[in-house]
């Protein structure tokens, strides 16, 4: 199992349906990470990135192809199968935060453990630690709207991390940010990544991109270049 | 629990739409739960007011609107023929008022004076003397038991008036018995006056004529009155000989239903009005749920792209639901208890000299089972529609 590729996907295709029309979005897509990686998706609006994005990080299921994430076929899992999948195995963060308003930032790193069904006292421990692990440990009692944008989504990173999945994924974690902040933020994910964790970063923006160790990029549903750096 | 903790949070968030919302529980289990207070101690007011009305009686009138009313008047020889012939009847009676003056040394009052029997028809314990023995009946002895009311008046010097005479009319009696104070009954159902005396010695003095108004009998066994109700007036009916004669009954217990069934009708419209007022409530939980669940629908995608499964979703929503309906009931549950407690102080509790202990149990189990009842008829389906929602659709909601 450790050796299998965190993720491998083999002739992905994804078929939108409205009414009468079909929209082939992804037309047999291949795609391999391996454990460590540090992996930014380009491509321009349409390409297919989000829902690409959407497929690995099991939201949506492929209309043919495998998906394997650690070596398990997740393509034909149920609702609750999946969601066990993105509870364990998979970190988001997304480009808006999307913290609970109403939760501190303790509650908000909290939640997918409560949801794995840790108890309250470990809750809260593993909470402060990954709080810690982002920065933010003075900030735990501080809900999001008393932060800035650049710590809500370290808060955002935390969460993800709380369960520590195998891969984090991030839609484009620095576009609500300034760049200074943007720059911190990806300092943050280069030292997650130093650290062996693998992730998976959608953007479309070069200097951002420049920042991953691998460049993956999509045109029209294609993997058109696949690069290190 | 945290699904509690955070359905707070959101509930508090909205402090007043939730408060709106619950408005309608508040009023229904409020009403219902006083109506549930007052009608268990209404309950026992109308045992204490009929508390001097003995168990075992029943009495026995011609209906006054029948044709042949003289025909069927009860006649002195009847009620005798009755305790002999109809078994189970202890004894028959007349029964009557009549208002004379009494005076006990200077004091001198008018009192409605009223026969009675050993066993007593006004069942008021005695606070001195003697219940009337079968002796004074036959003897047609002049003694007298009378009410602690005509005692307080005819004695204001107080103590043991038993062995005194008073006098009634023309009549000279020996007091044997005095009452205790009764409880201050709104219903006047001991059909008895201040003043009893042996009703043979009542008849002797005030019956003119051979018949009666109405008969008083007295039953072996309280439960067997229907059945005996009904021997005594075929009974009646033979002796005249003719089976057409319509008349009335009356006990204890045709009061006590009669008057329970005017609370229970009183509780049933209350009931409907908690039911109506559950709906109509419901549906406004329902709707600002949905509106909830639409609101939130980000959070939803959110929660989902976490890794909340489905039915986390719906405890979640449900149990907001639940918590929204329990604190509507909680608060209608303590506004239903004041209501009744103090209605109770300060109506009931003057008619028994007492009240019934709060219902609390049924109370709160009342409105926990309408709390229950309207989350799950009306927060299931909010919660179900957040369940269902697609992650991708609900993490792209603006």
């Amino acid at each position: 199992m450790n050796d299998a590729p965190i993720i491998e996907l083999r002739g992905i295709v994804k078929v939108y349906t409205s009414g009468p029309l079909e929209l082939e979005v992804l037309h047999g897509l291949d795609l391999t990470i391996e454990r460590g990686e540090y992996v930014a998706i380009m491509g321009p609006s349409g390409s297919g990135k989000s829902t690409l994005m959407n497929l690995v990080g099991c939201l949506d299921r492929p209309s043919r192809g495998s998906y394997q994430l650690e070596g398990v076929d997740v393509a034909e899992l149920d609702d609750n199968a999946l969601a066990a999948i993105r509870l364990r195995k998979l970190g988001f963060v997304f480009q808006g935060y999307n913290l609970l308003g109403r939760a501190d930032a303790m509650n908000n790193v909290a939640l997918p453990l409560f949801y794995a069904g840790f108890g309250a006292k470990e809750r809260r421990e593993r909470a402060m630690a990954m709080l810690a692990e982002v920065g933010l440990a003075d900030r735990a009692r501080h809900k999001p709207s008393e932060l800035s944008g650049g710590q809500q989504q370290r808060v955002a990173i935390a969460r993800a991390l709380a369960n520590d999945p195998a891969v984090l994924l991030a839609d484009e974690p620095t576009g609500n940010l300034d760049s200074a902040t943007s720059e911190e933020l990806l300092q943050l994910f280069s030292k997650l990544h130093g650290k062996g964790r693998t992730i998976l970063m959608v953007t479309h923006d070069e200097g951002v991109a420049a920042h991953a160790r691998r460049i993956v990029r999509l045109r029209d549903g294609n993997v058109v270049a696949d690069a290190l750096r | 629990m945290m699904y509690v903790a955070e359905a707070w949070r959101v509930l508090m968030a909205n402090r007043a739409r939730s408060l709106l919302t619950i408005t309608g529980l508040i009023i229904g289990v409020g009403a219902v739960v006083a109506i549930l207070v007052l009608g268990k101690s209404m309950g026992g007011a109308v045992d204490a007011a009929l508390g001097g009305f003995s168990d075992n009686s029943f009495i026995i009138y011609p209906n006054p609107t029948q044709k042949d009313v003289a025909m069927a008047a009860i006649r002195l020889k009847d009620l005798a023929a009755v305790k002999d012939t109809v078994p189970g009847i202890m004894d028959a009676q007349p029964l009557g008022f009549h208002s004379d003056l009494v005076r006990v040394g200077f004091e001198q009052v008018r009192y409605e004076i009223s026969p009675d029997g050993p066993i007593r028809f006004n069942t008021t314990p005695l606070l001195y003397g003697r219940d009337f023995t079968s002796y004074d009946v036959t003897d047609h002895a002049h003694v007298c038991i009378i009410s602690n009311a005509a005692y307080q008046r005819l004695f204001p010097n107080g103590g043991d008036p038993t062995g005194q005479n008073l006098y009634a009319g023309a009549q000279r009696y020996v007091v044997i018995g005095v009452m205790q104070p009764p409880h201050h009954g709104f219903i006047n159902a001991t059909f008895s006056g201040d003043i009893t005396i042996p009703w043979t010695t009542y008849v002797d003095t005030y019956v003119r004529g051979s018949t009666v108004f109405a008969g008083r009998f007295i039953a072996d066994n309280p439960a067997s009155i229907p059945s005996l109700e009904v021997a005594v007036m075929n009974e009646l009916r033979s002796l005249r000989g003719a089976n057409t004669l319509e008349y009335e009954t009356f006990d204890k217990t045709q009061i006590t239903q009669g008057i329970n069934g005017v609370f229970n009708a009183m509780t049933l419209v209350v009931a409907l009005i908690g039911a109506v007022s559950l709906i109509v409530a419901g549906i406004g939980v329902m709707n600002i749920m949905l509106v909830s669940v639409a609101e939130r629908t980000r959070e939803i995608g959110v929660r989902k792209a976490i890794g909340a499964r489905a039915g986390q979703i719906l405890a979640q929503f449900f149990v907001e639901s639940l918590l929204l309906c329990g604190s509507g009931c909680a608060i209608g549950l303590v506004i239903g208890l004041t209501i009744g407690q103090v209605v109770n102080q300060v109506a009931i509790v003057k008619v028994t000299g007492s009240i019934a202990p709060l219902p609390w149990l049924t109370a709160v189990v009342v409105a926990a089972a309408f709390a229950l009842v309207a989350a799950l008829l009306f927060g299931t389906y909010p919660a179900y529609r957040a369940s269902r929602l697609d992650p991708i659709e609900a993490l792209r909601y603006e």
